[in-house]
């Protein structure tokens, strides 16, 4: 390509005219993000607010500063069911780390397998684990259902935990495969020369090599699990089982309408470990999501 | 002789496939146990009357026949769902793919900023927003408030069935930081001497966003609407907080896998909500076929 001298020439005496529009651009910019930043956080500082409030001024105006601090709220929530939210909130941590453990454990192995090992039917069986990424899960909720009743499994936290187990989560071996593949083959071809068993390069040479994605893949099983509502709801009917979701639920329902500090306090406390974790892991969060596009 | 050569080939495939299949063990278990068997269980049990505790029992196609002929409540469910579809995603992506434009500007502040907008969609799903989301919409909420500032008096957008469905595609609309997330990696993919090659020829940024970015882009906009579409069928908890499970008012949020779950585990209708459940499978199986099938005359790929 050729540029002929006339309009290089525009360029150079536009500049400076071009650089004040830009910058005039760019303070536009920052003041429509800033702008859009607190819209969108106003809520969830508004909730946090609400529930520091003395009851009778929960709901007065849009402010988001009380005018007196109070914990109340917060002790009166935690046991504002006939079952404290001490017992809720060991029930969920539980269920997540058990999840946590089963799909780090799982997913590895499986996406190991399709990343590494040479084995005939890889490519087909890689394919039918992305066909499972699309499946809505409604169609094998109730055979499911069927299937752990009929084990003794509803009303204890098995249905919940076991199927991580099993690598069901299939999004995650997706996103092992993509980092494993990453992770140059020679190192495993001098390793199998040396003798080591696929074991072996599995467990010495992928998994130490995979701390970042492990722990992104540790890191959304944890928020996942934490967040499911759905699961519970339809396993858990005994109240001393019921996680945090399902423990804020019942507060809707029974006490929410008399005691609102109450419920957002316990709304806030459900909601700080995603939070914690989205304050030390963002970087990881994030390039979790840009590098495989994850939906939340 | 023969036998030798039968064993030999055996121990050497055996040999050759068998650690992949071994490390893959876990998955089978789960992919045949949990997903195919269940698949085609639920599929079996569509035919079928099933209450949980008698055995299932054989009515043909009765169950998707009443679906279209007799089942307002379906019909309200569909409407429903993809009215939900239709306006969440496209709003949601468009938020999300204006915000990553401005980022991408090579503004200051950019982690930043990309934080803040992404907290709402690690958020979104939980309970608690739900609750919150409950409270803001109230007649007496937040929104209100804000509106009774400029001496607005706003109706009690969640007990309203005009809005109440609106309150829910906000909801959606404020989670769009993670395909934001996946727009500004796009972005970034897009190489910046074709942006200089264009402003030489003195093309516009408007020309310039239509004829090299967008265009570029719509591999990224392709999967961020299939993975955004899918969630939005399958959306649950907010729905069923903010209405208390009941889809109301008159049925106006009622998702359809609110619906399913209404029929399946407060009626006990297995069998009916099993084929709800497959014709939502069919549903979601047609939309992505259909947009693999038109990608290619709109999406832009490299060679």
């Amino acid at each position: 390509m050729t540029i002929d001298a006339p309009s290089l020439t525009v360029v150079t005496e536009d500049s400076a005219g071009r650089r004040l529009r830009r910058s005039v651009g760019s303070v536009a910019a920052h003041a429509l993000l800033i702008g859009a930043s607190i819209l969108m956080l106003y809520p969830l500082l508004w909730l946090l607010s609400a529930s520091f409030r003395p009851e009778n001024e929960i709901f007065s105006g849009t402010s988001i500063w009380p005018s007196s601090w109070s914990l109340d709220a917060y002790f009166r929530g935690w046991s504002g069911l006939q079952i404290s939210f001490s017992v809720f909130f060991i029930n969920s941590f539980l269920i997540s780390i058990l999840s946590v453990i089963g799909n780090l454990i799982a997913c590895s192995l499986a996406a190991f397998a399709f990343a590494r090992v040479q084995f005939r039917g890889r490519k087909f069986w890689f394919a039918m684990m992305l066909m499972t990424l699309m499946l809505p899960g409604q169609v094998t909720l109730i055979p499911q259902y069927v299937l752990f009743r009929s084990m003794g499994w509803v009303d204890t936290i098995l249905p919940l935990v076991a199927p991580k187990f099993l690598a069901v989560d299939g999004f995650f071996i997706f996103l092992m495969v993509q980092f494993f593949r990453g992770i140059p083959k020679e190192l495993d071809e001098a390793a199998m020369m040396d003798g080591c068993s696929w074991w072996r390069i599995y467990w010495k040479i992928m998994l130490p090599l995979s701390m970042p994605v492990l722990a992104t893949a540790a890191i959304f099983t944890f928020i996942w699990t934490w967040d499911d509502f759905f699961a519970p709801l339809i396993y858990l009917n005994n109240m001393q089982q019921y996680t945090v979701m399902l423990g804020l639920r019942t507060f809707t329902d029974s006490t929410g309408e008399s005691d609102f500090g109450g419920l957002f306090a316990m709304s806030v406390l459900s909601i700080v470990p995603i939070f914690l974790f989205f304050l030390i892991f963002q970087r990881l969060l994030i390039e979790g999501i840009a590098t495989t596009g994850m939906k939340r | 002789m023969d036998r030798a050569v039968s064993t030999s080939w055996w121990s050497r495939a055996w040999q050759a496939n068998a650690p992949g299949y071994l490390f893959l063990l876990p998955w089978f278990i789960g992919f045949f146990g949990l997903t195919i068997g269940p698949i085609i269980t639920s599929f079996y049990l569509s035919f079928t009357n099933f209450d949980l505790l008698t055995a299932p029992e054989w009515v043909g196609a009765d169950n998707y026949v009443r679906m279209f002929t007799n089942d307002p409540k379906f019909l309200a469910s569909m409407r429903v769902t993809l009215f939900f579809v239709i306006f969440s995603v496209p709003l949601k992506l468009a938020f999300a793919l204006g915000v990553a434009l401005l980022l991408n500007r090579g503004m200051r502040g950019l982690p930043l900023y990309r934080a803040l907008f992404y907290l709402p969609s690690l958020l979104g799903a939980s309970v608690a927003i739900a609750i919150l989301w409950r409270q803001l919409f109230a007649g007496d909420g937040l929104v209100n408030d804000f509106l009774a500032i400029f001496g607005i008096q706003g109706p009690s957008w969640i007990s309203n069935p005009r809005y109440s469905l609106w309150t829910l595609i906000v909801l959606s609309i404020w989670q769009f930081g993670s395909p934001m997330i996946i727009f500004l990696a796009g972005l970034r993919q897009i190489p910046q001497d074709m942006y200089e090659a264009a402003s030489l020829d003195g093309a516009s940024k408007s020309r310039m966003f239509w004829k090299i970015t967008l265009p570029l882009l719509t591999p990224v906009v392709f999967f961020n609407a299939i993975i955004q579409t899918i969630e939005a069928f399958k959306s649950f908890t907010p729905a069923f907080i903010i209405s208390g499970g009941t889809g109301n008012p008159i049925n106006s949020t009622l998702f359809y896998t609110l619906y399913l779950y209404q029929e399946a585990f407060e009626f006990f209708r297995m069998g009916y909500a099993s084929a709800l459940a497959w014709f939502l499978l069919l549903l979601v199986a047609l939309f992505t076929a259909f947009s693999f099938l038109t990608s290619k005359y709109w999406v832009h790929y490299d060679d």
